[in-house]
């Protein structure tokens, strides 16, 4: 833990707190968890190293979210968009997903989630890829194309307040705000 | 609309506000342009450059600094990226050290209480939550099966809940008391077994019915002794048991009525928000916590149940069939459940009936005699629901409508059960206490039943000799006793039989004991108890449990599927599960009277139940085809639980009121009703007042009285609960009407959200403030700075050049030459010769200065409609874009506004054009004077301009197409009205700017207004030609350089984008369609790629434009600071390469325009510098 810290610096450390939602503890935890990610040679190097998706998906927090790409992209700043996570990307997922974060920006990295084609809107593409996310893409449990297209044309009528067709994200925040268990639900904890 | 006249007036202080109002909008723009800054690269640099800019006066400085405060406060709240977040703070913070000097800081203690404050509540509950049985086994059903299985595991635990009160009331207050003070087992007759059952008090037969020990123990009402005070305290044992019973019935009632309330009141609370049931359901679906897989798993299905069930109950609303078929099947269905309910009535009664004279005949019962009603009553309360199941299935009912139908039918036809026991029981109780009149000889033997048996009576004097001969007492003895029917029948046969009187009243008083109703009813309640829950275990485990080990290990082996067909996995069913568990409450409620230790059975059913039903759901029931949502049916069970306890409580009420306790047996023994011995406590153990005031209480003096009060009592609180009622609904309407309003607001959020990044390409992707001054704001203040700039200067060179391919229809012949010829060189010299022969008319002259003028002056109007436009047409965006360049022009030629307040730029760039922007004013001025003269004198010559416009696009459109030009005159004609359309679309503002007054949108669309709209621009353009060819000229640079240097910028910037490997390949062909969105050249493209790009700008160009327009900001900035040497010629250039542009659009119609208009443009900078040199 001492190593991790000094590591990390004091300041940094406490930049950190303020610049996320996180205690100290918790980015401490982050910082470890995240360096076990890390290969020998990269642990060297630290704060600026990348870890690529295919590693940040086998943390047991996100294996088994159906959202895990998507959320790996999101918050990752990496040139190439292949989905890698610097540890400050890391402490960015963890902080909008911690218990403190407020409505606002848990809505606003939801709605990114949900914008697979990164077009700023839901559109029919991206509710469609989140309600087969959210089934799964099985037979059985994925929604025939009648239901599918149902759900969306609801999803839309209700939430698409200027019927442009798509929901954006004044819209989805509008819907998120009102919901009583998104904030609740929309949390990961390492 | 102020703060655009402000700046005209030019005042410093407007400025300054200006500038004020900028940093805000910068301030909210921060927050909201994060995600396409995280996409696109970071604009840090900017941003630092940014906060450094302004703080100078000392009202800034506070202000920003009270900013840069406000940023490291939230700065946690932002979606950005670490690094940029990072940055932001540092130089926040450095900016509020530097200017404020020492920062108090005033977070500390208080936030690290409240910290810990939350820890600790969050532990707390953690706590909590950790001692609340089963929760971890219920969250893991809920996972797996949702809501609507969890919520019966829920009610379960509930009840549970309940029954351990009321177990700890009877436990407490009656059977410990009675164990420890009470006389001991044997001492007393009511506590010890008669001789000659004390042989067999001890086999399994007898315990199985609940004889021998087990009746003469505390579990039973005959147990208790009747002595007032037991113990060294007095303990009053009788009154505690009273007590107690009726205090099972109160709490019972309270605990349900209030967990109702709460209910209601929760469902109250979500009603309102009902509206958004799919998108919740999809958007906050996923539980981010869960990290296990197979949780996940079972999240997914129970995600996907929730989403059919949505869709199955919106599909539900649309369906119908035809009526009459559908009422005749319900009309059966209710016909069949009718006659199933009176069935299982009339077997139930007919059960009882004949196992009291089995009693009577035989001396020894087989065990499935004795059993036989629990037996039948619980076979029908399995049985029945699933047979009404069925039937609800002919009904065709909305599946939550059904469900209601099948919980009430079940509910009715447990409590007929229950309730045919009840008073077959009672009845027997009856005829047991009618005994006493029998024995006085008066027998009215009305009753059906006891006709019946006379007749076995008569010839079991000879067979049935214990029996019969015990009845002999009747002679003797005229107890009071409750007496079975064997004693009525055998006080028949007791003249014929005469026996021993010693022997007689041996076995009279041992049939005195047995005769104990209260006990009798106690034990069949017990019994009945019993047997249900041997019949629940043994149906899940043989119907769920073997059928799902059949399912699926002989899936294999079999011809069929059977886990997909014929008997499948067992389903949870919520309804008759949660029905089950309610009747089985009320077998607790109507025996714990009899059977204090009921209760306390129950918990430990209830817990097996628990775990046997979670482990039976887990392992081998699949989740039924639809949950439903477990916060609406909760209050529904409650309800019928409730309207079971009121059931279930009348009977033991009715029979406590009705029937003489039992004189041998019990704490009540003796007395001639039971709650005698509340008044036989008052009067004995109560002061004498006490007594005295009790009798003044109970007289009708007070008690009517009373009564009046509380009738009085009960309208007042109606009338106010019809009140309140009434200004619920008020509230509800309100609450929808500001619904309402909400979501206009967001509407118009999203307007301005639609609207402020194509106008000025800003990076917005939402505008917060939807009010309508912010609104005019966002119109305003975006458009000067970044690309807005640009695109100022961008618009009137369109139009230039847009006019330019129209007069080339003119010299056609050049132009046609001049592409066909596809010389490098040769586009300059067609634009000079084209150029001159538009001059030398003194045609385009006149009207350029003028109309232009006067569509300058205009564009002010326009702003004032902007705001209502676009609330009544979102979709306008063409419009507004065209609405707000007629704005540019005005700001380029008198307000500072561009680099001003476009912050974004440098300081050098401002002060050059807060240097110009002086001459400019002139300049314009004097470009509006002296056409005007010219526009007097001709007149008519804008008229002749109409059809030639007309006529200008026909052959141009045809000069590029293969064909030839007049066999198209039809589709030219055809392409004219398309265009029309499109000019109504796109034009709306030209129009309003013509006529100096508002119009209505309605007009618009007039074709009139199409030509009109035609010349403006036409004169719009010409004007600017003027100033190119002036410029040309060497007469005014400076205003040239304006405009060049911003469209130089543009299109540099717009080739640098392009020849970016990274950008898009759309990206040309958005560009190139905001070209043509304004300009009026866009008229000569043929009217499908016109659709085409419409169409696409009108889907995409919101998010997209910004892309390669934030790019092209920087390198305006970039290209702006050379602008003094090469503006001219790059103007130049740029007409040539928009020229050269619209030809290869043209030319090449269609698809393949995206990669051919790169090499195009590659083209053209060769070209351009070609231009450049002749130029020079």
């Amino acid at each position: 833990m001492g190593a991790t810290a000094s590591q990390l610096g004091k300041d940094l450390l406490s930049e950190y707190q303020e610049l996320t939602f996180l205690t100290k503890q918790e980015i401490l935890l982050a910082h470890k968890r995240f360096t076990e990610l890390l290969t020998r040679e990269e642990r060297d190097l630290n704060l600026n190293t990348r870890v690529p998706m295919a590693r940040i998906l086998t943390l047991p927090e996100l294996k088994s979210n159906p959202f895990r790409k998507r959320i790996c992209y999101v918050f990752s700043t990496s040139e190439q968009k292949d989905g890698s996570l610097t540890f400050e990307d890391f402490l960015d997922l963890l902080s909008a997903f911690s218990d403190s974060a407020t409505l606002e920006i848990k809505s606003h990295y939801a709605f990114r989630i949900f914008d697979f084609d990164d077009d700023g809107t839901l559109d029919r593409g991206d509710l469609e890829k989140l309600v087969n996310c959210l089934t799964g893409e099985t037979d059985d449990t994925q929604l025939t194309p009648d239901e599918m297209r149902q759900l969306i044309n609801n999803i839309l009528e209700e939430s698409d307040i200027d019927k442009d067709g798509t929901v954006n994200l004044s819209e989805f925040q509008h819907v998120i705000s009102r919901s009583p268990d998104f904030v609740s639900s929309f949390k990961i904890v390492l | 609309m102020s703060t655009v006249s402000e700046p005209l007036v030019g005042s410093s202080r407007s400025l300054s506000a200006a500038k004020r109002h900028k940093s805000v909008r910068k301030n909210s723009r921060r927050v909201y342009s994060a995600y396409q800054d995280h996409q696109h690269g970071s604009s840090d640099d900017e941003d630092k450059d940014e906060d450094r800019v302004d703080s100078n006066d000392p009202e800034e400085m506070f202000q920003n600094i009270q900013y840069q405060k406000e940023i490291i406060a939230n700065i946690r709240t932002r979606p950005w990226p670490m690094r940029r977040k990072l940055k932001v703070l540092k130089q926040a913070r450095e900016i509020v050290l530097r200017y404020e000097g020492q920062l108090t800081r005033t977070r500390g203690y208080q936030t690290a209480g409240a910290d810990l404050l939350k820890k600790l509540s969050r532990g707390l509950y953690n706590i909590v939550v950790m001692f609340v049985p089963w929760e971890v086994r219920i969250k893991k059903i809920e996972s797996h099966f949702g809501s609507g299985v969890a919520s019966y595991f829920i009610f379960l635990r509930w009840l549970f809940g309940i029954n351990i009160v009321l177990t700890i009331m009877t436990g407490a207050f009656i059977v410990l008391p009675e164990l420890l003070a009470g006389a001991p087992f044997g001492t007393t007759r009511s506590k010890t077994i008669p001789k000659e059952h004390l042989a067999s008090a001890q086999d399994l037969d007898t315990i199985w019915s609940l004889g021998g020990y087990l009746q003469y123990s505390v579990l039973f009402y005959g147990y208790y002794g009747r002595v007032r005070k037991i113990g060294s305290a007095g303990y009053r044992l009788p009154l505690a048991y009273f007590l107690v019973g009726m205090a099972v019935f109160a709490y019972s009632f309270i605990i349900l009525l209030r967990k109702m309330a709460k209910n209601s009141r929760l469902s109250l609370a979500s009603a309102s928000d009902e509206n958004f049931t799919f998108c919740w359901r999809v958007f906050c679906a996923w539980d981010y916590l869960i990290g296990n897989p197979e949780a996940a798993e079972s999240k997914g299905a129970a995600i996907v149940n929730n989403i059919r069930e949505a869709i199955v109950e919106e599909q539900e609303k649309k369906k119908d069939t035809s009526l009459a078929v559908l009422i005749s099947l319900r009309i059966l269905a209710n016909i069949l459940v009718l006659l199933f309910l009176a069935g299982s009535i009339y077997i139930i009664y007919f059960v009882v009936d004949r196992s009291q004279k089995l009693e009577q005949e035989k001396p020894e019962l087989t065990l499935w005699e004795k059993n036989e009603v629990s037996v039948v009553v619980s076979l029908i309360t399995m049985i029945a629901p699933s047979a009404f199941e069925l039937v609800a299935q002919l009904e065709m009912y909305h599946p939550r409508t059904s469900l209601r139908f099948q919980l009430a039918r079940v509910l009715v036809l447990y409590l007929g059960n229950l309730y045919s026991l009840i008073i077959a029981l009672l009845d027997k109780v009856n005829s047991m206490s009618s005994a006493v009149q029998v024995s006085a000889g008066n027998w009215t033997d009305s009753s059906s039943f006891l006709a019946t048996i006379s007749q076995p009576g008569v010839d079991s004097a000879s067979t049935l000799v214990s029996e019969i001969s015990s009845s002999g007492h009747h002679n003797s003895t005229r107890t009071t006793i409750a007496t079975m029917l064997d004693v009525t029948n055998s006080s028949r046969s007791s003249s014929a039989s005469v026996s021993n009187q010693t022997a007689l009243f041996e076995k009279n008083t041992r049939s005195q004991q047995d005769q104990c109703w209260e006990t009798y009813v106690g034990q069949e309640m017990l019994k009945l108890s019993i047997i249900d829950m041997i019949f629940t275990v043994a149906s899940i485990l043989l119907i769920d449990f073997i059928r799902g080990l059949v399912v699926r290990y002989l899936s294999d082996c079999c011809c069929w599927d059977l886990e997909s067909k014929f008997p499948e996995y067992g389903e949870f069913k919520i309804a008759e599960n949660v029905l089950h568990l309610i009747y089985n409450q009320g077998m607790i409620w109507m025996g714990a009277f009899f059977s204090p230790c009921l209760p306390a059975f129950n918990v430990f059913k209830l817990i097996g139940l628990m775990y046997l039903r979670s482990w039976a759901v887990l392992t081998c029931n699949v989740p039924h085809q639809q949950v439903f949502r477990a916060s609406r049916s909760n209050n529904f069970y409650l309800a019928m639980l409730l309207f079971m306890l009121f059931l279930c409580m009348l009977p033991t009420i009715f029979a406590i009121v009705r029937y003489r306790p039992s004189q041998h047996c019990g704490p009540f023994s003796g007395q001639d009703k039971i709650y005698d011995i509340i008044s036989e406590t008052v009067a004995t153990d109560f002061p004498l007042w006490f007594s005295k005031v009790m009798s003044y209480v109970t007289s009708p003096v007070v008690v009517l009285p009373a009564l009046l009060l509380l009738f009085m009592l009960i309208y007042y609180l109606q009338a106010i609960a019809r009140s309140l009622k009434f200004t619920n609904n008020q509230l509800r309407m309100q609450l929808q009407t500001a619904r309402t309003e909400d979501k206009k607001k967001v509407f118009q959020m999203a307007a301005a959200r639609l609207h402020a990044p194509e106008s000025a390409a800003d990076n917005k992707p939402d505008q917060q403030e939807s009010d309508i001054t912010s609104q005019e704001a966002s119109v305003h203040t975006p458009s000067p700075r970044r690309n807005g700039s640009v695109t100022n200067f961008q618009s009137p060179v369109h139009r230039g050049n847009s006019i330019r391919t129209i007069t080339q229809s003119a010299s056609g012949a050049d132009l046609n030459r001049g592409s066909t010829a596809g010389s490098v060189r040769s586009p300059p010299v067609t634009i000079l010769p084209k150029h001159r022969v538009e001059h030398t008319p003194s045609r385009p002259t006149p009207f350029l200065g003028g109309p232009s003028g006067t569509c300058r002056s205009k564009s002010f109007h326009h702003m004032a409609y902007i705001p209502p436009s676009h609330y009544s047409d979102i979709h306008s965006d063409p419009l507004y874009r065209k609405t707000i360049r007629p704005l540019h022009p005005v700001e380029a030629a008198g307000i500072i506004t561009a680099q001003s307040y476009g912050g974004r730029r440098g300081h050098t760039t401002r002060y050059v054009i807060v240097n110009e922007h002086e001459p400019r004013k002139k300049l314009l001025r004097s470009a509006t004077r002296i056409p005007r003269h010219y526009l007097m004198e001709e007149p008519a010559e804008i008229l002749e301009l109409y059809p030639r416009n007309i006529r200008r696009y026909m052959p141009r459109t045809t000069h590029h197409q293969p064909h030839p030009h007049r066999s198209h005159s039809s589709q030219q004609h055809l392409s004219e009205e398309d265009e029309e359309e499109e000019q109504g679309k796109g034009r709306r503002r030209v129009p309003l700017g013509k006529a100096h007054r508002p119009h209505s949108l309605s007009d618009l669309h007039q074709p009139a207004h199409f030509y009109i709209g035609d010349c403006v621009e036409s004169h719009v353009t010409p004007a600017k030609d003027s100033h190119a060819a002036q410029g040309r000229y060497g007469g005014h640079e400076e205003d040239e350089e304006e405009d060049g240097a911003g469209e130089s910028g543009w299109k540099d910037s717009e080739l640098r984008s392009r020849s970016q490997a990274s950008v898009r390949a759309a990206d040309p062909l958005l560009v190139r369609t905001r070209h043509h969105m304004h300009s009026p050249g866009r008229q000569c493209q043929t009217p499908a790629r016109t659709r085409n790009m419409e169409s696409y700008v009108r889907s995409k160009t919101r998010v997209k434009l910004e892309t390669p327009l934030t790019e092209s900001d920087s390198a305006s900035v970039a290209s702006s600071s050379d602008q003094q040497n090469s503006s001219t010629d790059q103007y130049i250039q740029v007409i040539h390469n928009k020229e050269r542009y619209l030809k290869s659009d043209t030319t090449r119609q269609g698809k393949l325009g995206k990669k051919k208009s790169k090499t195009n443009f590659e083209l053209n900078s060769t070209e351009s510098n070609d231009l450049v040199c002749s130029n020079v």
